[in-house]
Formats: C-alpha cells, sequence, structure tokens
C-alpha cells in the first residue's frame, strides 16, 4: 500500500487568502457586469468534453479567480491525491481502505469485476429471454428491487435515465424500487404484482440495513402465503446483491442467486457493481455496459486532462469559489429532462453524505465550509414550486442546469413522435431562458414597481448532454463522482466514509422496546422524546 | 374458364386443384418457398390427405398448369390469390404490375388472411391500371387435414363482394361445390374479412376460456372433463372447441386470431378481449413445462423429458406456432433435454431449430423417446398415442410421470399403471 500524500489545510495556503480577496472585490460585481467587460465568456469559461459540455461563463468568476483556484488545487496536492484515488493507497483511510469505483469500470483490468459482469448479464439475459421462473414455473415479468441509499438511488436514477433503450428481449421486465422503512411503499406495490411472476432482488452491500432487511422480510412472507414456504421459492423469486456473502446464504439467498460486490466499493459509488442490476434489468446489458465506457472515458479524462481543462476538477473549484469565497451555501440541480428525475436526488447523496463533513482527515474541525445544501427537481417543475425563491427570494444559490440537446423518441410512440419532440424543444427554451433571468436578471426597462423586478445575479452552470445516450450518462455521473473526490482534495476531508448516519440506529434500537410497549422510557430521557414517547404508547 | 391460382398455401392447391377438375383450365402461380419445388415436379410440403394425388392427376389431364410466380405475368381475367399473411406485398406487386389478355375487367378473389380493408386497397390500386377491375373476398375457411373434402362440400361460404357480375362469375364457379342447398353468404368484402377473422377469434376466445376454467378447476378440485360435458350439453353452447390442453396453434388458427387482434389495435377501440385470449394461449402453451417444473421443484436442470407430438394438430406436418416449440425452448434453456417423437413433423422440427439442435433427440418410434424420461408429455394427439404398451413404458421411464397435455388418458387407467398422472383441469 503505496503512502497517502500530505493532507493541506486550504485555508492557510497563500492562493486562499488572495481568494478570500478576490471573493470580497467581488461582492459589487454582477454577473451582468462580468459580460459587459468580456464579450467571449463562453468560449473562455466553458469545457467542451466527449459529449458534455459544461458553460460555466454565468458564474461569478474571472481568469483571476479560475487561476487562484487552479493554484489552490496545486497547494491542496491534487495531482497526488488523484495518483493516490487510482492505486491501492487507503484515501478512505478512516476505514483503513481504498475507494475503487473506478475499478467497476475497468473488468479487463479486474478479473474479479469481470467476473461479477458477467454472471450479471447472465442473470439478466435469463430474465429477458423469459427463462427466470417462479415457483410454479411462469415466467418472471417483474422485478422488485428492494434497496435504500446506494442500493437504489443510483440504480433508480440510472433506470429512469434510460428508459428509451430499445432492448433485445422476449420479457422487457417492470423494474420497481422500494426501499422505504415503513413499509407503504412496499405494501402498495404487492397489490399490483402476481407473487408467480415477481422477483426480487435484495440488495445492500453490508446486507444488515434494517431498512432493507424489514421489506425483503415483509415480500418473503407475502410469497409465502401465496405460493408456500421452501427452498424453491427462495430459489425462484429472490436474487441477493451485497458484499457479505455469508449473510446473504444466512437469510437463505442460494449461492447461486448471489451477486457480490467488494468493500472497496463505497455504497453511493456502486451503480457500477453488481448493485446495477436493475439498471441492465431495465436497459439491457449492452446499455449497462455503455454506461460503464462512458465512466471508464471519464475516469481517463480526470485522471489525465490538465487541471484547467479538467472537468471534475473544474465542477469542484466552481463549488469552493461559491461555498467559501462568495459565501453562497446552496446549490439547485435542474435537469431538464423528465428522464433525469432521478438525478437531484442521486447528486444529494453522493455529495451531501461524501463531503457534508466538519473534520479534516487530521482529526481537526474546519474553520470553513464544506458542502453547500444540495436540493433539486425536473427544472420546468421546479419552475411551479421553488423558482419564485431562486429569483426574488434572499437567498443566493448556486443553479445547476443539466440539459439534453437533442432526443430520438422511441419509434413505438408512432405520430406522438412529433409533438413529443416538440415539447422537448419547449423545455430547451425554458432551461436556457432561466439560465439567462438568473444570471442576468431583468433587463431594467421600462417600467417595473419592485415586487416585479428580477434582480439576478445568481450564479449558474449549465451541463449540455449531446443527448442521454448510456455512454454519456456513464460520463456525466462519473464527473460528479470525481467532482466529489476533488473538492474533498481541497477541503482536506475523506469523502468516502459516513460516520454521521451510524448512530441514529444505534438509538433506533434502544427506543424501539420502549415503542413497543417492552421497556419504560429510560432515566434522564430528554422531555421531548419523552413527551412523543407518551403520545406513541398512549 | 379460364383461372389463374396465386400463393403457396394449402388453400392454393386445394383451390387450383378443384377447379380443374370441375373443368376449368387453371394456371397456378407458385411463389418462392417451400412449395416451389412442386412446379418442376417435386412434393407438396403439406401433408394434406389426397391433395398430392389430385394436383398431379389433374396436370396429367392437361387442365393444371403450375409454374414460378411472376408479378408482371399475364392473367386470365378471374385470378384467386392465396398468399401466407406476411406475402401481402405479393398481392400490391401483382396488382400494380400484372397484365390481363381478357376481355372483361380482372377479377380478383382474394382467399389470404389479411387484415380488413385489404381487398378495397387492393381495388383502388388496381383500378388506376384496369378502371373496372373488382377485388372480392373469399376467406380460406378449410380445416387442414380435410382440406379437399372441405372445399368440396362447404358448410357454408362466405362472399365478400360488392359487384353483382362478380357475384355471377362467383356463383358459377362455385356451382359444384353449391349444389344441396345454396350455402353461400354475400356480404361487403370488409364484412367477409372481418367475419373470417372473428370467426377465429370466437373459437380462439372459447379454448382459451376453457383453458383458463381448467386452471381454476385444478385449484378447486374439481374435473375440467366432467364441466366440459356439462357446458356442452347446454344447447346454447354447443360442444365445439371446448376442450382444455396445452394451447392452440398452426399457420392459420393462430395467425388469423392475430391478424384481428393487429386491425383492431390499429384502430382506437383495442382488442383488450384478443389480446387476453392470445396471451392466455402463450401461457397455456408452457402448462406442460410449469407440471413439471412444479412436480420437481424448479430442480429440474439435467433432467430428460420425452414429448410426444410437434405438429400443431394431428394429421399434419405443419409446426407455425405449435404448443411444442414453446415447450421445446422453455424445456432447453433450462438445460434439460427433449427426446421428441412425432410421426410426420420431425423434418419440420429439425428445419426450425437449424443448426442449434442441442439437447434435442430425435426418435423413431414414442417408446423410444421415453427412454431414460423423468416425464412423458403429450401434445398432439395423433391416435398412435391413444394406446401404447404402457408397461414397457414404465420401464424405460426413470420417473413415471405423465403430463396429458390434450387430456386424452384415462388419469385412473394410467394411476393403476402405475404412474403419475396430471392432465389440464384434471384431478
Amino acid at each position: 500500500m503505496s503512502e497517502l500524500p500530505d493532507t493541506v489545510c486550504p485555508s492557510s495556503t497563500r492562493s486562499w487568502q488572495r481568494l478570500g480577496d478576490l471573493g470580497r472585490d467581488f461582492s459589487g460585481i454582477t454577473i451582468r457586469d462580468l459580460f459587459g467587460r468580456t464579450a467571449d465568456r463562453f468560449s473562455r469559461f466553458s469545457l467542451d468534453v466527449d459529449g458534455l459540455l459544461l458553460d460555466y461563463s454565468k458564474q461569478r468568476l474571472d481568469t483571476d479567480v479560475f487561476q487562484q483556484l487552479l493554484e489552490l488545487a496545486s497547494e491542496c496536492q491534487f495531482q497526488d491525491w488523484r495518483t493516490a484515488l487510482f492505486s491501492e493507497a487507503h484515501v478512505n483511510a478512516s476505514e483503513q481502505r481504498a475507494a475503487g469505483h473506478w475499478r467497476l469500470r475497468d473488468p479487463q483490468g479486474h478479473p474479479q469485476v469481470a467476473h461479477q459482469l458477467q454472471r450479471l448479464e447472465i442473470l439478466a439475459d435469463r430474465v429477458h429471454q423469459g427463462h427466470w421462473r417462479g415457483v410454479y414455473g411462469d415466467v418472471v415479468t417483474d422485478v422488485v428491487n428492494i434497496g435504500v441509499g446506494g442500493s437504489e438511488l443510483g440504480p433508480l436514477m440510472a433506470s429512469l435515465a434510460l428508459q428509451d433503450e430499445s432492448i433485445q428481449a422476449r420479457v422487457r421486465p417492470r423494474v420497481h424500487f422500494v426501499s422505504g422503512m415503513d413499509g407503504s411503499q412496499l405494501g402498495q406495490l404487492l397489490e399490483t404484482l402476481n407473487p408467480r411472476q415477481t422477483l426480487f432482488l435484495v440488495s445492500s452491500k453490508s446486507f444488515s440495513t434494517v431498512d432493507t432487511l424489514s421489506n425483503a422480510a415483509t415480500a418473503r412472507d407475502w410469497l409465502s402465503r401465496h405460493l408456500g414456504e421452501g427452498d424453491a421459492l427462495l430459489r425462484c423469486h429472490f436474487v441477493g446483491v451485497s458484499a457479505h456473502p455469508e449473510k446473504m446464504t444466512a437469510w437463505g439467498i442460494p449461492v447461486e442467486n448471489q451477486l457480490t460486490l467488494w468493500d472497496w466499493v463505497g455504497g453511493r459509488f456502486s451503480l457500477w457493481s453488481s448493485i446495477g442490476l436493475p439498471v441492465a434489468l431495465a436497459a439491457g446489458f449492452p446499455a449497462f455496459m455503455a454506461m460503464l465506457d462512458g465512466a471508464r472515458e471519464m475516469d481517463s479524462h480526470f485522471r489525465h486532462a490538465d487541471p484547467a481543462q479538467n472537468l471534475p476538477l473544474v465542477l469542484a473549484l466552481i463549488d469552493i469559489w461559491n461555498v467559501n469565497f462568495l459565501d453562497i451555501r446552496a446549490r439547485a440541480v435542474l435537469p431538464y429532462d423528465g428522464r433525469l428525475k432521478g438525478l437531484p436526488v442521486y447528486l444529494e447523496q453522493l455529495e451531501m453524505e461524501s463531503n457534508g463533513k466538519s473534520v479534516d482527515r487530521q482529526g481537526n474541525a474546519v474553520s470553513y465550509h464544506t458542502c453547500p445544501v444540495i436540493w433539486g427537481e425536473v427544472g420546468p417543475n421546479a419552475q411551479h414550486a421553488f423558482y419564485q425563491l431562486l429569483h426574488q427570494g434572499t437567498q443566493p444559490v448556486a443553479c445547476e442546469f443539466v440539459a439534453v440537446a437533442s432526443r430520438q423518441h422511441r419509434q413505438d410512440l408512432g405520430a406522438s413522435r412529433d409533438s413529443l419532440a416538440a415539447q422537448h424543444r419547449l423545455s430547451l427554451a425554458n432551461c436556457l431562458a432561466q439560465s439567462r433571468l438568473l444570471a442576468f436578471g431583468d433587463s431594467g426597462e421600462g417600467e417595473l414597481e419592485k415586487h416585479q423586478r428580477y434582480r439576478g445575479n445568481q450564479p449558474c452552470s449549465t451541463i449540455m448532454m449531446d443527448d442521454l445516450s448510456p455512454t454519456n450518462l456513464g460520463r456525466l455521473i462519473a464527473a460528479y463522482e470525481h467532482k466529489v473526490f476533488a473538492a474533498a482534495v481541497i477541503w482536506g476531508i475523506n469523502p468516502f466514509d459516513q460516520w454521521g448516519v451510524e448512530l441514529g440506529k444505534v438509538m433506533s434500537g434502544a427506543l424501539l422496546p420502549v415503542i413497543e410497549g417492552e421497556e419504560s422510557p429510560a432515566e434522564g430521557l430528554d422531555s421531548s422524546t419523552e413527551g412523543l414517547l407518551g403520545r406513541v404508547r398512549r | 374458364m379460364h383461372l389463374d391460382v396465386v400463393g403457396d398455401t394449402v388453400c392454393a392447391f386445394v383451390t387450383a386443384s378443384e377447379m380443374a377438375r370441375t373443368g376449368n383450365q387453371v394456371t397456378h402461380h407458385v411463389t418462392p418457398g417451400a412449395a416451389s419445388a412442386v412446379v418442376s415436379g417435386g412434393t407438396l410440403p403439406y401433408a394434406e390427405p389426397g391433395l398430392q394425388e389430385q394436383i398431379d392427376c389433374q396436370r396429367a389431364e392437361g387442365r393444371l398448369t403450375l409454374r414460378s410466380f411472376d408479378p408482371t405475368s399475364n392473367m386470365h381475367g378471374v385470378i384467386f390469390f392465396s398468399l401466407q399473411p406476411d406475402q401481402r406485398d405479393h398481392a400490391v406487386q401483382l396488382v400494380d404490375r400484372m397484365t390481363c389478355d381478357a376481355d372483361t375487367a380482372p377479377l380478383l378473389v382474394n382467399q389470404s388472411a389479411f387484415a380488413v380493408g385489404t381487398c378495397e386497397m387492393l381495388q383502388s390500386r388496381l383500378r388506376a391500371r384496369f378502371p373496372d377491375a373488382v377485388v372480392i373476398a373469399l376467406p380460406d375457411v378449410l380445416q387442414e387435414g380435410v382440406a379437399l373434402a372441405h372445399f368440396q362440400r362447404p358448410g357454408h361460404i362466405l362472399l365478400g363482394c360488392d359487384s353483382e357480375p362478380a357475384e355471377l362469375v362467383m356463383r358459377n364457379l362455385l356451382r359444384p361445390f353449391n349444389r344441396r342447398r345454396d350455402v353461400i353468404q354475400v356480404m361487403s368484402s370488409r364484412e367477409a374479412e372481418f367475419s373470417k377473422l372473428a370467426i377465429s377469434g370466437m373459437l380462439a376466445t372459447r379454448l382459451s376460456f376453457m383453458n383458463d376454467m381448467a386452471g381454476l378447476a385444478e385449484q378447486v378440485n374439481v374435473d375440467i372433463e366432467q364441466v366440459r360435458r356439462g357446458l356442452a350439453a347446454d344447447p346454447r353452447i354447443g360442444d365445439a372447441y371446448l376442450y382444455p390442453g396445452c394451447g392452440f396453434g398452426g399457420p392459420g388458427f393462430s395467425r388469423d386470431v392475430m391478424s384481428l387482434a393487429d386491425t383492431l389495435k390499429g384502430s382506437d377501440l383495442g382488442a383488450e378481449l384478443l389480446e387476453r385470449v392470445l396471451e392466455i394461449n402463450e401461457r397455456q402453451k408452457e402448462v406442460l413445462f410449469r407440471k413439471f417444473w412444479r412436480h420437481f421443484q424448479s430442480d429440474i436442470a439435467g433432467r430428460c423429458v420425452a414429448l410426444w407430438g410437434v405438429s400443431f394438430k394431428p394429421g399434419t406436418n405443419r409446426i407455425q406456432n405449435a404448443p411444442a416449440l414453446a415447450l421445446i425452448e422453455a424445456l432447453r434453456a433450462q438445460d434439460v433435454r427433449v427426446q421428441v417423437h412425432d410421426p410426420m413433423a420431425l423434418d419440420e422440427l429439425r428445419a426450425w431449430l437449424g443448426d442449434d439442435s442441442h439437447n434435442v433427440a430425435f426418435c423413431d418410434t414414442p417408446e423410444q423417446a421415453c427412454s431414460g424420461a423423468d416425464a412423458l408429455m403429450l401434445v398432439t394427439e395423433w391416435k398412435q398415442y391413444w394406446s401404447p404398451d404402457w408397461e414397457h413404458i414404465r420401464q424405460v421411464m426413470k420417473t413415471p410421470l405423465v403430463l396429458d397435455g390434450r387430456n386424452v388418458y384415462d388419469p385412473a387407467f394410467l394411476r393403476s399403471k402405475g404412474f403419475l398422472y396430471q392432465g389440464v383441469g384434471r384431478i
């Protein structure tokens, strides 16, 4: 195992000080001013990388700022850390492991990855050919992914995104996702399913996630009530995906129905592993592989491109500039394509669970902000929800538009294709209009009342994909993954652990017996919890 | 009269040879496909009783001439065409390119199962060159295996014809087959096309209904055979097409239902019931697979099945859409070896499998197919399967499990011979 590079406290670097000064200088400068000063901002502040165009010219920065940001990355040992990521080094130091999600995209270099991919392909093929059978011999038509967090958000996002992919199959299974701990999601879904034709994927890296195991138990109970108990039931209706085969076996999933991943893959980075099985089922194995290919290309870009041209790094630097020097602590993710409906919540987890940290790699509390608050929604819908705040509220928010330049609608939509194509163009027009308005505000012309004014100056980036092919989706998602890592390097934090989600599980374990009436509330419990418990136990 | 017949279906050969037998001069234009060899003296690819002999006889008599189809051929005035449903292009080429030396305008008689409205479409194309041309529908309702007899003594004839002169010509041509009483029912060409499809749809619906009932009967411990007799005794229902089984197939029947379902799908009405009928039928084709799977608790890899009967029904070698094909595919996909016997259709099965005959064995005798088998599946009720040497079969089978897809065996008798018996809807 190679040594980790030094962790530099970013706020002690020269460039951090200099950026602080620049940030203060920028307080009075608007985006409108910047465009007034420099006519060709688009060509200076955009990147075109393999099917992805990043336009960050509507960010509140200029060449000086950008140079200093690059300097900051360099002072924070960005290049050494990047090398460490693509090695065996334990970049996830608090859990003493490497972070190997990039290996999942390179099956040729990693035989164990290739082996699992091959098993995934065989499994998906059996479903698609109508050869996966339920315990009564019926063809499986519905697949339910039971998983939460990384075992749901990535596969769900990608399955929705690739819904237009045509697939060579006798059976195109309906793929459903359930995660909710309280079972209301699963309960509702079960009413619509035929137990004889339903296959459950129990997907949990640890195979100890209580949300997932309780849903899986409900599913198993439902199946055995309808179809009877027995080994054949588990063999025909359950597939497990986990890094812990022994736990899958203990639960009852037969070895031949187990797909595995490894501890060196973080849950929120695991879309590319067997966890991505629902994507292969919904969009076809070739599409899944194309997504991996796209991600591998982005790995190569991130690894080799110069910092100034490096898309993930530039995305990270923009966040750092906004958060740490312009004090903009919120970012909205706004896809203008309904197929990217799952992207905002996917990024919420990827970014906030990775970089929502306040202790650096040395174990010291940081003196600066890290990950902003991230939220989002499909753009045109968000226009009718929270754009009011973006345009006229008091909070500065960085806005990230994700658009798809061209869309080929499926042949089978027939005559509706023309009107759907028109809708796509309408959506693009809205995307471009909103980012203009957010950046520049109203023109200031005419007699407008104060409440009718748009002050503008919300910094905006647009990621324009040529089309939403599996390859481009792979590139986009891998770019976000590396952006998260690049930002973490500069903030000096470890993006690959998530200690902040542990204690709540333990505490709920202590409260459950109280709610079930088996124990009395512990001595010295706070009065709020005591009061709420009282109402539950009434 | 001088007639032309175009196509390579059983109906085309029957029509051509029957028209020749009743004194017409017939030129049969055989479209490229399995039957093209007949032109140069080869044998028919259809095992239709008596048909080959009749063709040979009419050729010898000089009234029947066979030639290869060429859309630019010169036609004689009355042209029957009986094409496969996927050969609509041939019909279009023909109306666009044929020549005709008759004094009267050409009369086209469509016997093919095309979508509703095809006759009208062809007529309007043909009229671009022959302003008085007429296209009428004479739907093919022949039953395979008894097609000649059926043509000679039809129970009824649907004639979709909107032109009086054309009707006169047709009545004259059909007169030898319409003697005892007038069985010709005249309607518009669209109505005839639709009626033909609706007949198939209704029959298919009865079968799928019975199959659905059979599934329920098993669950509530009722013998479907008793139920079937009860239903058949009701004169409002009658006894035809009430046999549950492992699904229907064949080039005609299932194709017509699909064609009707397609016709309705194209309209905004949708064909909800027919789609379900077809869906139930596709499911039903795997009913024996499911029984086998269930019997062995899904642990079937490496096992072996004897399959009796591949053709879609007895008396023919045709296997299009036959339930046996679905079964063979389902079994092979689970790594089960299938030992197949059929008195006539093994060559067709070989051709259908092509290069990939992995896990399929072709057997010369029904008994041979049973050797080492974990189950015997009866799929097509050829008469020779009704009373085999059960003692011998039980000795050579590995597991004495009989899955009767046509309910032809007596459960009590087979059980007395030491077999495990499961029919479709039987207890």
